[in-house]
């Protein structure tokens, strides 16, 4: 006979049990690591890596979280994890653009005893700076990515061209070779879907007219500047209007690779990453017919590429710190930089492995990245990335989508509310 | 009826067994919501600990109603729930009708028909992204052919957009409020359409004054379930079109979700979704005001 009691027991016990779900367990056992990422490409990567490194450090283990594989779904879920002082993390994956604010939010751990100025000098100098917030580092760099330009090589041959130097160069080959081609190939492919990569894509042009997001000192928005405002120009007349399709407004990096990879566009941007795809044969329709460029300039500008990539850095709240850095250590060693650059082929965040024998050798295209990379620029530094993130996807996508939009009045808007972020965070 | 009163030990069983039910209704669905609310009166920004978490009163709100992209978003949403729950109720309605003829594979019909509600939402999302596509999506193929110069990008225009989200929405639910009519439907008896028609009564006149007066009860249930629903999309929109493109199909749902986990701004984000809350509980009180509480106790004449 099921009694009373009992019946009210179970329910408040199923209450409990629901509710301590929610806690989770903590296995807090101290020689135990816990490594937060992001999903890479081949999945299999971090466990690979946390093998070696407990084979190295007995008795040493690393418990694995692997997160989502889109940047900004993985930043919601480690940024709740730290806003939540999560005993859960130790070391995490960090996009370049996220230490000033996590930084600024007190999540992850100054690294400069172990960074000194002789170890900085190992790594790349834009992948350093993105790692560095007001004078302290925050990361060591793990693997970089910087925007790029692919071509078609048996195109621009056949019609006799030369690589193009310049974004109006770049428009009028791209005309030129499709006027002259099958109905349906594009001239220009990218990212221009609202969403980060099309503050990349945009930001390249922008960098390469002349302007910038901020002013010195990052004190105040310039998006509403002469160059800037020629670049989004640019953009929205010659590019989206011109010779790429209108479907690259819904493109991100895979939807544009494939038009490239099946042999519908002339060029494309994209970041290293495309360069293994687009020469497999069992992938790309182009193998062996394309280049890889530093992306144009504008006739008075500078070729610029946004940089990307990933940098290792120690949660505030983990209660091992000392074992933490010995895995970023090993991360970021030569080591396990090489490892990656041989077995995954991303471009090693460390400059000497860019003369390494046996990297090039499996890469020779690596030794072209290294000067992409040494101009690579990082988007604005600030704590409130993420909010101007989404006030400049908001404002270049009505800026390009729509043929007669008021770019000046459009820019002033945005600009303002950046410039209202800013204030928000001190003007740092 | 004295002897029905419960009596004591039957009572204390009833509370025993709420009890447990209630405490997780509080804590799971009130408790979030009063906590949202008292956020929503702060200034909290996440990689901003530095300035507190200072009590502000209504200043989130008052942003909010001044932010030009946040008024956009309402009217947008506004626009969704409108189009998408009249196309669910009406083409709900017609299958629903359908479906309450006998005919050989009725049962078939009915279980393909709820089909897509049955798909989760994430994967019918990026289905549609696939056919959409510009290139080698479906819908460009059936329209166009093989005029691939005049492939339209779907996803890429403002308009276009709304309406492939609104679409996505509609094929996926309109199967929801077609079982709920159906149910309606199932209710009336048979002699009464058959009676109906001895009297001489045509199928529109034994529709119009037999069997919509009979289902507007689950009329208006399918209704407001829509409505409510309707409010909360969020998943078609952020696999679909991430609130592009130009902000077209920016919900509120989803720009608040950006505001509190993107940009962690953890007041103003909470603002939003007390603000969605609201609208829900305005909208469903207007309905019960209006049809429900007449309909709901079925006395609809």
């Amino acid at each position: 006979m099921v009694t009373l009691r009992s019946i009210v027991l179970l329910g408040l016990a199923a209450l409990l049990a629901v509710a301590g779900a929610g806690c989770g367990q903590t296995d807090d056992a101290p020689d135990t690591i816990r490594l937060v990422a992001w999903k890479f490409n081949n999945p299999g990567l971090w466990r690979r890596l946390a093998n070696r490194f407990e084979q190295a450090h007995p008795p040493l283990k690393v418990a694995l979280e692997i997160g989502p594989h889109s940047s900004t779904a993985y930043h919601d879920l480690l940024s709740q994890k730290l806003k939540n002082r999560s005993s859960e993390v130790d070391v995490f994956l960090m996009d370049v653009v996220w230490p000033p604010e996590f930084a600024s939010a007190g999540w992850a751990l100054p690294l400069d005893q172990v960074m000194g100025p002789e170890r900085q000098k190992i790594f790349i100098p834009a992948a350093l700076q993105a790692a560095t917030w007001q004078g302290q580092v925050y990361a060591a760099p793990l693997y970089l990515n910087a925007g790029v330009l692919y071509y078609r090589r048996d195109l621009l041959e056949a019609h006799g061209l030369p690589v193009p130097q310049t974004w109006p160069q770049l428009v009028s080959q791209a005309k030129q070779i499709t006027a002259r081609q099958k109905s349906g190939l594009a001239g220009y492919s990218g990212q221009f879907k609202q969403y980060e990569g099309l503050v990349c894509n945009m930001l390249e042009l922008v960098w390469a007219a002349g302007g910038h997001v901020l002013g010195p000192q990052g004190k105040r928005c310039l998006l509403g500047e002469p160059p800037a405002l020629k670049a989004v120009r640019f953009a929205r007349d010659a590019l989206i209007g011109g010779v790429a399709p209108r479907g690259v407004l819904a493109y991100q990096e895979p939807e544009s690779l494939s038009l490239f990879a099946q042999g519908g566009a002339v060029f494309l941007r994209n970041w290293f990453y495309a360069w293994p795809i687009l020469n497999d044969p069992q992938r790309s329709k182009v193998a062996g017919q394309v280049g890889l460029a530093p992306l144009p300039r504008f006739p008075d500008g500078q070729s610029a590429s946004c940089l990307g990539g990933w940098l290792v850095g120690i949660s505030a709240y983990s209660s091992k710190p000392d074992k933490a850095l010995e895995l970023v250590n090993f991360l970021t060693s030569e080591a396990a930089q090489r490892s990656l650059a041989l077995e995954e082929g991303v471009a090693p965040a460390r400059r000497a492995l860019y003369q390494d024998p046996a990297v090039l050798k499996a890469h020779p295209h690596f030794a072209r990245l290294l000067p992409i990379l040494n101009q690579a620029r990082t988007r604005p530094r600030t704590p409130l990335y993420p909010a101007v993130s989404q006030v400049m996807q908001g404002y270049f996508h009505r800026a390009i989508s729509k043929t007669d939009s008021d770019l000046p009045a459009l820019a002033e808007g945005a600009a303002q509310d950046v410039d209202r972020l800013l204030g928000l965070a001190g003007g740092n | 009826m004295a002897g029905l009163a419960p009596r004591r030990g039957e009572r204390l069983l009833a509370w025993g067994l709420l009890l447990p039910c209630l405490a997780a209704v509080c804590a799971f669905a009130f408790w979030p919501i009063v906590y949202s609310f008292v956020l929503s009166l702060h200034r909290i920004v996440l990689s901003l600990p530095g300035l507190g978490e200072p009590f502000v009163g209504l200043e989130n709100y008052a942003q909010l109603l001044g932010e030009p992209t946040a008024r956009a978003s309402a009217a947008t949403t506004l626009i969704f729930v409108a189009v998408s729950t009249l196309l669910e109720v009406g083409l709900g309605t017609l299958m629903a009708l359908a479906l309450d003829k006998s005919f050989r594979g009725r049962g078939l019909v009915r279980a393909a028909v709820l089909v897509p509600w049955a798909i989760p939402t994430v994967v019918a999302s990026q289905m549609w992204r696939f056919i959409l596509n510009d290139r080698y999506g479906l819908l460009n193929w059936l329209v166009f052919g093989d005029q691939v110069g005049a492939y339209r990008a779907w996803l890429a225009e403002p308009g276009w957009a709304l309406a492939a989200v609104i679409g996505a929405d509609v094929w996926k639910t309109s199967a929801f409020a077609a079982l709920i009519v159906l149910a309606g439907l199932q209710t009336i008896p048979r002699e009464l359409n058959e009676a109906a028609a001895l009297d001489g009564a045509g199928p529109w006149q034994r529709f119009r004054h037999l069997t919509l007066p009979l289902v507007l009860p689950a009329l208006a249930v399918a209704l407001v379930f829509r409505t409510m629903d309707a409010f909360r999309v969020f998943d078609l929109v952020f696999v679909m079109t991430q609130g592009g493109p130009a902000d077209a199909t920016n919900v509120l749902q989803f720009y608040g979700y950006k505001k509190m986990f993107a940009e962690g701004f953890l007041g103003y984000g909470s603002a939003v979704s007390v603000m969605v809350f609201v609208m829900v509980l305005a909208v469903s009180l207007i309905y019960l005001r209006l049809v429900g509480r007449r309909l709901l106790r079925g006395d609809a004449r």
